[in-house]
């Protein structure tokens, strides 16, 4: 799944999305959190959603399609066991995803925190833009150069080098952010991007199901019929706002809601393996 | 041979697909019995559409039978017990673009339940085998037809199987490439590996079948041993299946 240029491009998007829109809000620098919040949640919401499905029904429909589950089930492996390891494959490569985007929203704090230092200090709004860029920049661009660099002279695989520089770089941007600012803000975004993870596993195991039993569109369609059924539940899942002046996501919250996801989750990977099962 | 040393074993197995309303639309296999004995390489032979590629699907588990009992090595071929002695070269090579040779073979091996330094060793083994060690490196999405049929051939023998299942083995190779094939196919019978083999080619499945079976229409049509046939496979497969061509060239050529 990580080595699919689907999951780069998606990634890229978030990123993109993660490094930009701050810069269409009126945030004002210095509200690090927040812009964490608008632009790294909303980018592993619309973009981890989107990866959760299209990357599930992808995954499935070209397996079958291309015959390599067929091949795969001619070795001495249980069917269920085969599907439910994928599904889990599959939400490690979304785990992955949402920790480099976090990373680099992250990264974009640190980059609007200094410049807004400087800013403080100097009293010249233009000079706050260097750092801001300069951390957007290289969010989105160092990944890429290192995967083209290692691909270049090591023939490393380039998807592969680039998602795995970017999740080295969002743990560093993690670390550099605990240093500067604190691990308040840290400790206070974790649990919100948690409950998007619960959110996607949802619509990654009802992609899952789908795909295996009908073609991608009609699979596609279910599961998005399965977003409008639980779309009045979602705000219970992104909880950016409760984000704003301070506020946070309890644990005991998250709990609460991954329990009331683990049955619908449950319902459609049991669903998943009576398909698997019915192959053939 | 008593039923004991029958590796595979079919009775009067019968396969129908149907559409979405359940409508039977084809029956592919209509009451076939088969055994392969242990030890015999096996060739299932006919003209496209006889029912051949169903037949090895149900061997492995692929296909339900509509009818009919399907037994691989005792057992039924769903249970993982009868799997772990299989080894399946698919009539196309499916293979996953994105990996390279290597990790598609440590990814078998992995699905053959192999531990990670016995995998490691085997992969290198196999890889030297079928001539891929230099490109190792490489996603085999990037590879030839028959680069990619080695790679598929290599995935088969990964797991040690006892019985080997080859579907069109050497279909997209060219003459070397498949030379070589038969010439793996007689070395692994020769250290007492079962195979079960399916092809279009006639003068092939003479070179390495003991025993053949003709499939026409889903049923089978002979059986024999290919050394007392006392003709040319090709000659008994025409007398069996007809040599009538289903082209009508005659309006076509005035």
């Amino acid at each position: 799944m990580l080595s699919e240029p689907l999951t780069l491009l998606l990634a890229l998007t978030a990123l993109v999305l993660a490094v930009f829109a701050p810069a269409f809000h009126y945030h004002q620098f210095g509200e690090a959190s927040r812009m964490a919040r608008d632009a790294g949640l909303s980018a592993i919401f619309t973009c981890g959603s989107a990866l959760a499905v299209f990357g599930a029904i992808r995954a499935f429909r070209r397996e079958l399609e291309t015959g390599t589950f067929e091949m795969a089930l001619a070795h001495p492996v249980s069917r269920s066991g085969f599907f439910l390891a994928k599904a889990a494959g599959l939400f490690a490569a979304y785990l992955v995803f949402a920790l480099t985007v976090f990373g680099a929203a992250v990264t974009i704090v640190i980059g609007a925190t200094v410049a807004g230092r400087i800013a403080a200090r100097t009293g010249e709004i233009a000079t706050v833009w260097g750092p801001c860029l300069a951390s957007g920049v290289a969010v989105a661009v160092v990944p890429l150069l290192v995967g083209a660099a290692l691909n270049r002279f090591w023939r490393f695989r380039f998807v592969l080098t680039s998602m795995a520089s970017a999740l080295m770089l969002a743990i560093a941007s993690a670390a550099t952010f605990s240093f500067l600012i604190g691990t308040g803000a840290l400790a206070r975004l974790a649990p919100a991007v948690v409950l998007l993870a619960v959110y996607a596993a949802l619509l990654a195991s009802a992609a899952s199901a789908f795909s295996v039993r009908f073609a991608a569109n009609a699979a596609a369609s279910l599961t998005g019929l399965v977003f409008a059924a639980t779309l009045p539940f979602v705000g219970n899942y992104y909880m950016a706002e409760a984000l704003s002046h301070g506020g946070s996501v309890p644990w005991s919250y998250v709990g609460l809601a991954t329990l009331a996801a683990i049955p619908a989750a449950g319902a459609f990977l049991l669903l998943g393996c009576r398909f698997v099962r019915d192959i053939g | 041979m008593n039923d004991s040393e029958d590796i595979v074993r079919l009775e009067s197995v019968e396969k129908t697909f149907r559409d979405f309303w359940l409508r039977p639309t084809v029956k592919a296999v209509d009451g076939l019995s088969l055994s392969v004995r242990k030890g015999e390489v096996f060739g299932l032979l006919g003209p496209n559409g006889s029912g051949k590629s169903t037949t090895i699907k149900m061997i492995l588990g692929l296909l339900s039978p509509s009818a009919g009992d399907v037994r691989l090595f005792g057992l039924p071929p769903r249970a993982i017990e009868a799997r772990r002695k299989l080894g399946y070269l698919p009539e196309l090579s499916y293979l996953h673009p994105f990996l390279t040779a290597k990790e598609t073979l440590r990814y078998y091996a992995g699905l053959c339940g192999l531990k990670s330094a016995e995998a490691k060793e085997r992969t290198t083994q196999l890889l030297e085998m079928v001539g891929l060690a230099d490109v190792a490196g490489r996603p085999v999405g990037g590879f030839s037809k028959g680069m990619a049929r080695r790679v598929s051939l290599a995935s088969a023998l990964v797991g040690r199987p006892e019985l080997l299942v080859l579907d069109e083995p050497t279909s997209g190779l060219d003459p070397v490439s498949t030379k070589e094939v038969k010439t793996l196919v007689k070395a692994l019978a020769a250290n007492g590996m079962t195979v079960l083999t399916t092809s279009h080619l006639l003068a092939d499945a003479e070179d390495i079948c003991d025993r053949v079976m003709i499939l026409d229409h889903g049923k089978s049509v002979a059986e024999g041993r290919v050394s007392e046939l006392g003709t040319s496979l090709e000659d008994f497969f025409l007398a069996k299946v007809g040599d009538a061509s289903e082209f009508r060239l005659a309006p076509f050529l005035g």
